[in-house]
């Protein structure tokens, strides 16, 4: 019922909006508008801090909604028509290139709530020059590798500390006749992105290089390591024996029978997918970095976040920075996040719900942590097509430079595609 | 058995050598794994003693340094901290420890450049460094995650940099350190691990770090040990005890040896693969092994190709003694007359079969051993494919067998064979032995005796019902001549009674000859002894003798009865004419007797094509619309005794011999004779008969040549025409005419113009105007010029006087013959040239006066000859033997006797040697006296026989007075002649 109002409003704030969005700049004085995708917008948190900040302050925000699928195109449609809303919500990634973040939006590096954001969350939200691009208000899940702490125990193992040690971990679950790590070939599209990860988070001159198209994935040695490390891991079984029809389905049941003992995927993942009444439930799962051969010490990626961002050359920019300043207020954003399942991105953050899993793995994942670097900032990246690529290197189609080379040209194809012009 | 146990013997001896072998190896790899095991055992207890020893002096090195460092940074205390501080980081350069540690008894800890840390984590140890004052080797886990371990002493308490501290530590990196428990000897295969007495691991040179937090808990899930190994695994490490065992670990054989290191209650534990341990030892054993398996494999080898070259030698001997006992079989088997089949029980596979199965069956080989069934087509009525189950009823060693007709398929011959199927196991696999055993000539003779049994038991039941037959129907006439004999004497004086019972006598004798003429004919036929008198004989005077004897009976019952002459068969033929007639007559009486009143009767004759020349071929019908039979009794009709049972058959007397000896007639003279026949509808008897024709005789008639035209008058059209046809050869010109007045028109006509026929024929009934009418017509318009003849089937007895007195000059019997119009007209011209001949003396006259010479042994049959030629008016003298007669004969004067009836059988001298001495004797009569033999021997040889000794002719007895005068009519008339003929030549020399 709640939802059904919260549309209806949504719907007809929309149509007000629409209506009068040849006026957007200075149409009310203590109007500041708003633009989102509709289904972001829609999210229970974002309704409570407009309502807080409506309610509390007497202003009004005019929210602009686009449908999802339109949304890029049409946001810079207007954006090159200079119809810059006070505040833009968008995630950190490579598509927001096409909105001269530089030109439009005011660096956020100054304001007092930076020093109460997590790392994971600041170091999201800044770009290559550490400037702060706008404020993370959004849930968010941490990725590693989950295991089964019951089965660890049993056999009296610990997590990995390295990546040697990780090798060890699978050979000793493999000769224990356990599958070792859950591979879902068919449809594993957001775990490469996690071995890529540390590759380009941790190099930004890397990571500018590829989408420059100055260098392929074939020129950096590490992307050939962890094709191997995979291809190694699948040609010793660590991946068992029916991975490559093992979908996103599957993983849920092969987990809570302990078939498989660890997989690469989120902590949400266990209260939303993971199967209840099998044989091992979301208490028996802990978390470990992953290890892919591309970080000694594994790695986590941390989640992909929406920023408010602000519009630098408004006349309301002092207002939109100030509603900025509320949503980064401890007592409005716990309002806010109050029963949400998410990792925090504010250290003052205590209504949130955060996974044992997670709290447990703090330190390591304080340590290891890296921004979702190669699925968002990787212009062209694909996982599907980086999934293509492995599932033609698990039949035996191709070699390790075979894959590769697959990776490259589809990832160099859809940048051509999208018309960025260092790939034309 | 003893064969059997020296053909295994072999087998024995290697099945020994074998176990005998598996044994001495099993204790041999029994004490090489002991001598491994114990030398594993020491092997590692050396290595990883050593590397206690040294671990240990590491640890007591950690804690001496301590100590030293403790009396430096005491000596160099307070201000000094830059000087221990330097002194230190040199340590720590050489000897490589991460870390020192300044700690407090409230487990607060600085580090040697003044950071804080904690020891909280440090665990049950810092009990017994505070409260027992130990020195402790601790795991610990720094802030930054990085496992480390911990050497601590405790120390009095002092300060360094303000820091109150009652202990001092330094920390290695447990990967560090855990390099220092690595053994070079495993191949980097052997895992060592420092573990507390519970199993929880401070160090383990895992490859790649250490991964256990607890290897107890590893070894109880995946260790071969049961719990009781287990307890005292933990037993031992709780008392530090040392030991060493063998188990498997997640697959891998595997050595464990653990050790007190000697401090606290930490325990050195060492895990090995046995084939890395064991590495050396098993090469040898390796070898060992192949060296045996090589010389076990040669040994094999060997005795393989003795037992197979041994076994190649006994199957070439057996292949060999095998073809030759094929290829002997073979040439048996073709030289026999039975057929030999080896099959399969499972399949019915043919394995063998004899190759003589093509010529005694006319099948190939190849289609019987391809498939079994095919033999089946061969079989006439019975399929030799026994059924499988019926095969598998066999018992093993058993047999079965049965009878069948086999067809050689090219041939058609058909043979009788004995089937027999033997079951028996060769060499457990159980087989089929077929045999065909040739019995056709014993199913022949079977058959034969079988046939003859059941002709025997056939004709015996006949015989006893034919005996039943003839004892009533010889009594019935008996009965009647018994019974009407003894009336004729009581009535002799009354004339009528005697003539009417006379009558009745004569008659039922007749038919009781005429049984005892059938038996007597039968029982000749039957002994093979009939034989035929073949001489040239009249076929219309055959006709006119049936017709004479069957028309009356016919008329008799009111039945018509015609003869048919279709085409022009000839009239003279050489053949047994009595023999024809007795079949002609036997068919037709036949017919008179099972047709009803009013019924009828075609007796027709015709040529059928004949190949040769000499030869006719003549076909007799004789149909009628009498009851006819049925199918079964027509099978059974020329069976001997045979009568048909019915209310009509019944009735009618006979012995049921008669179509008994019609077929067998029949068949002598090379006829056939066949039936059509259907109950109620009567029956077609065709007789088909192949008969000589004569040489032609001279015909000196005087009516061939005056005779060129004749007037044939009947109303049958096709009689008219038939007897055009007849006459076409003889050059006489036939005009027809087809009724009566017709007849006397023509006749008229040809009359007036001149052309009178010479002769003219008329059928006795014609409608309207019959045969005598017609006569009187034509005598009445042409005079008496013209011969008139009437033309009939009947008896015309009756109108004999009425159509002399119409002008009808003869009478001609149908059916016309050309012939039979030449006799019947010759007398008729002839009396134009000739004085007519004095008539011949009447029957009547013949035997009066004349005295005869009987030879008759029976007093009974002299005396009744003696009346009966009394009654003729004749007078006999008697002689009751041959001997007798002679003597008579000779004794008598010459023409004393004008006849002798010589009996045949008689006691002394019998009838053929009496006439041959009459004949030899020196009467002036002994040549010319007839002489007829009167006897009961009434077959043809008899008669024969009779001619042959000497007399002129032969009467059967009965005696037929009839007969008898018409030999002595005919015998005298030839005796007078040939006197006339002695007297004339006798005149003349």
């Amino acid at each position: 019922m709640k939802k059904k109002i919260l549309s209806l409003i949504l719907a007809i704030s929309t149509i007000f909006t629409l209506t009068s969005c040849g006026k957007l700049p200075g149409k009310n004085a203590n109007t500041i508008t708003l633009i989102g995708k509709k289904s972001d917008l829609e999210k229970s948190y974002m309704q409570s801090i407009f309502k807080q900040y409506e309610e509390s302050t007497g202003n009004n925000l005019e929210i602009i909604s686009y449908e999802d699928s339109e949304y890029e195109t049409t946001c810079e449609e207007k954006f090159s028509k200079g119809e810059v809303p006070d505040i833009f919500l968008h995630f950190h990634n490579s598509d927001l290139k096409r909105f001269d973040v530089a030109g439009n939006f005011k660096y956020l590096n100054d304001q007092s709530w930076v020093s109460d954001l997590t790392d994971s969350a600041k170091a999201y939200c800044m770009d290559e020059n550490g400037n702060l691009l706008g404020l993370p208000f959004w849930e968010s899940s941490v990725s590693g590798c989950y295991y089964n702490k019951t089965i660890f125990d049993s056999l009296g193992l610990k997590p990995a500390t390295t990546q040697e040690e990780f090798d060890a971990l699978c050979e000793v679950l493999a000769d224990s006749g356990y599958t070792p790590i859950c591979w879902p070939a068919d449809g594993c599209s957001w775990m490469i992105q996690f071995g890529l990860d540390p590759l380009f988070a941790d190099n930004a001159d890397t990571l500018s290089k590829i989408n420059k198209n100055e260098i392929k994935y074939a020129d950096i040695p590490e992307v050939k390591n962890m094709v191997q490390w995979i291809a190694d891991a699948e040609k010793k079984g660590w991946f068992g024996t029916d991975y490559l029809n093992t979908g996103w389905s599957e993983i849920s049941p092969t987990m809570a029978s302990g078939k498989a003992v660890m997989t690469f995927i989120w902590d949400t993942w266990f209260y939303t997918d993971l199967e209840k009444g099998n044989k091992y439930s979301v208490d028996d799962f802990a978390l470990m970095p992953v290890f892919m051969d591309t970080a000694e010490k594994g790695t986590y990626e941390g989640g992909n976040l929406n920023m408010m961002m602000v519009n630098k050359n408004s006349d309301k920019l002092n207002m939109a920075l100030d509603f900025l300043n509320f949503c980064a207020t401890a007592e409005n954003y716990n309002k806010a996040f109050a029963g949400i399942s998410t990792v925090s991105c504010f250290k003052g953050q205590n209504t949130n719900i955060q996974s044992k899993m997670v709290t447990d793995a703090a330190a390591s994942i304080a340590e290891n942590e890296r921004v979702s670097t190669s699925s968002s900032r990787i212009i062209g990246y694909s996982g599907d097509d980086a999934t293509a690529a492995f599932n033609q290197l698990f039949h035996g189609k191709v070699d390790v430079n075979g894959c590769v080379k697959m990776m490259d040209d589809c990832r160099i194809a859809k940048a051509k595609n999208q018309g960025i012009k260092e790939f034309q | 058995m003893k064969k059997w146990f020296f053909k295994l013997l072999p087998v024995f001896l290697l099945c020994i050598v074998c176990i005998a072998s598996v044994i001495i190896g099993q204790f041999y790899f029994n004490f090489i794994a002991q001598r491994i095991y114990e030398d594993s055992a020491n092997h590692l207890e050396e290595i990883y003693g050593q590397v206690n020893r040294s671990f240990g002096s590491f640890v007591k090195r950690n804690w001496g340094m301590l100590d030293n460092w403790d009396g430096y940074i005491e000596l160099n205390g307070g201000d000094k901290s830059e000087k221990i501080n330097d002194y230190i980081k040199k340590e720590q350069e050489f000897w490589g420890f991460s870390g020192f540690y300044f700690i407090s008894s409230d487990k607060s800890a600085m580090s040697l450049d003044g950071a804080k840390a904690s020891m909280e984590n440090l665990g049950e140890e810092w009990n017994l460094l505070i409260d027992n004052g130990q020195k402790i080797m601790a795991g610990y886990k720094m802030p930054d995650g990085q496992d480390v371990t911990a050497f601590v002493i405790p120390v009095a308490h002092k300060e360094y940099m303000d820091f109150g501290y009652d202990a001092i530590a330094i920390t290695y990196n447990n990967q560090d350190m855990s390099k220092s428990l690595n053994v070079d000897a495993f191949s980097g295969k052997a895992k060592c691990f420092v573990i507390h007495n519970n199993g929880t691991v401070l160090l383990s040179t895992q490859k790649g770090g250490n991964i256990f937090s607890n290897y107890l808990v590893y070894l109880k899930a995946k260790s071969g040990l049961n719990e009781t190994e287990i307890a005292k695994l933990q037993n031992d490490w709780k008392n530090g005890t040392s030991g060493l065992l063998q188990c498997d670990i997640a697959g891998v054989d595997s050595f464990i040896l653990y050790q007190s290191v000697g401090y606290q209650d930490y325990i050195l534990l060492s895990v090995v693969p046995q084939s890395v341990l064991s590495a050396g030892f098993l090469s040898v054993q390796r070898v060992t092994m192949n060296v045996l398996l090589i010389i076990f494999l040669l040994i094999g080898v060997m005795a393989f190709t003795v037992i197979l070259v041994r076994n190649r030698m006994q199957y070439r001997r057996n292949k060999t003694e095998l073809q030759y006992r094929e290829r002997m079989f073979d040439v048996l088997s073709s030289t026999v007359e039975d057929i030999f089949i080896m099959l399969d029980s499972e399949n019915q596979h043919v394995d063998y079969i004899s190759p003589n199965v093509e010529r005694l069956l006319g099948i190939p080989v190849g289609e019987v051993q391809s498939n079994i069934k095919s033999l089946a087509k061969c079989a006439v009525d019975y399929n030799i494919i026994v059924p499988k189950n019926e095969l598998s009823e066999i018992p093993l060693n058993g047999n079965k067998f049965w009878e069948c007709e086999y067809m050689h398929q090219n041939t058609g011959e058909r043979r009788w064979y004995r089937v027999t199927i033997y079951s028996m196991s060769i060499r457990d696999v159980k087989k089929y032995i077929v045999v065909m055993s040739d019995r056709t000539v014993e199913q022949q003779m079977n058959h034969q005796l079988q046939e003859a049994l059941d002709a025997a038991r056939s004709a015996n039941e006949a015989k006893s019902n034919f005996l039943s037959n003839m004892s009533h129907d010889i009594r019935t006439p008996m009965n009647a001549i018994v019974g009407f004999s003894i009336l004729l004497e009581k009535d002799a004086d009354r004339p009528e009674k005697v003539r009417e019972y006379t009558r009745k006598i004569t008659a039922s004798s007749h038919h009781l000859l005429s049984l005892i003429n059938d038996v007597l004919d039968m029982s000749k036929i039957e002994s093979g002894k009939t034989s035929l008198n073949i001489d040239r004989f009249s076929l219309p005077e055959l006709l006119e003798e049936l017709n004479i004897i069957i028309m009356p009976q016919a008329k008799a019952k009111s039945q018509n009865f015609e003869i048919h002459v279709n085409g022009a068969p000839p009239e003279q033929i050489l053949g047994d004419k009595l023999r024809l007639n007795q079949i002609l007559l036997n068919l037709l009486s036949n017919a008179v007797k099972y047709t009803q009143e009013g019924g009828n009767i075609d007796f027709s004759i015709s040529e059928l094509p004949s190949s040769a020349p000499q030869y006719t071929n003549l076909r007799f019908v004789v149909k009628d619309n009498g009851i006819g039979m049925s199918e079964e009794f027509q099978k059974i009709i020329f069976n001997p005794f045979s009568r048909e049972i019915s209310s009509v058959t019944n009735t009618v007397q006979g012995t049921g011999l008669g179509m008994a000896i019609t077929k067998n007639l029949v068949d002598l003279m090379g006829g056939i004779i066949h039936l059509e026949s259907a109950p109620g509808k009567g029956s077609a008897f065709t007789l088909e008969i192949s008969l000589a024709l004569p040489e032609p005789e001279q015909d000196e008639m005087v009516s061939r040549s005056k005779v060129t035209r004749i007037l044939v008058a009947d109303d049958e059209e096709d009689i008219c025409l038939n007897i055009k046809e007849l006459m076409r050869d003889t050059g006489v010109d036939v005009s027809i005419a087809t009724s009566g007045a017709a007849a006397v028109e023509a006749a008229v006509r040809a009359h007036n113009d001149s052309q009178s026929f010479h002769v003219i024929l008329l059928d006795w009934k014609m409608p309207g105007m019959d045969g005598v009418e017609t006569a009187r017509k034509i005598r009445e318009q042409v005079g008496d010029d013209v011969p008139i003849l009437v033309l009939t089937s009947y008896d015309w007895s009756d109108i004999e006087t009425e159509a002399r007195e119409a002008g009808i000059n003869a009478f001609m019997p149908k059916p016309f013959f050309v012939s039979t119009f030449w006799q019947t007209i010759e007398p008729l011209f002839a009396c134009e040239d000739t004085e007519k001949e004095r008539p011949a003396e009447t029957d009547a006259k013949v035997m009066e006066g004349r005295m005869f010479l009987v030879a008759e042994d029976n007093e009974m049959n002299a005396e009744i000859l003696t009346e009966m030629l009394r009654m003729e008016g004749a007078n006999c003298e008697l002689a009751e033997n041959g001997e007798k007669a002679v003597e008579m004969f000779e004794k008598s004067e010459p023409g004393r006797y004008d006849m002798i009836f010589m009996d045949v059988q008689m006691p002394v001298m019998n009838g053929y040697e009496a006439t041959k001495k009459i004949r030899a004797s020196s009467h002036p009569e002994a040549k010319t006296i007839p002489i007829a033999a009167m006897t009961a021997n009434t077959f043809s040889e008899d008669v024969r026989n009779a001619l042959d000794s000497g007399m002129d002719a032969h009467l059967a007895k009965p005696i037929d007075m009839e007969a008898v005068k018409e030999i002595v009519r005919q015998l005298l008339k030839k005796s007078d002649d040939t006197d006339s003929q002695d007297t004339d030549g006798g005149k003349e020399q």
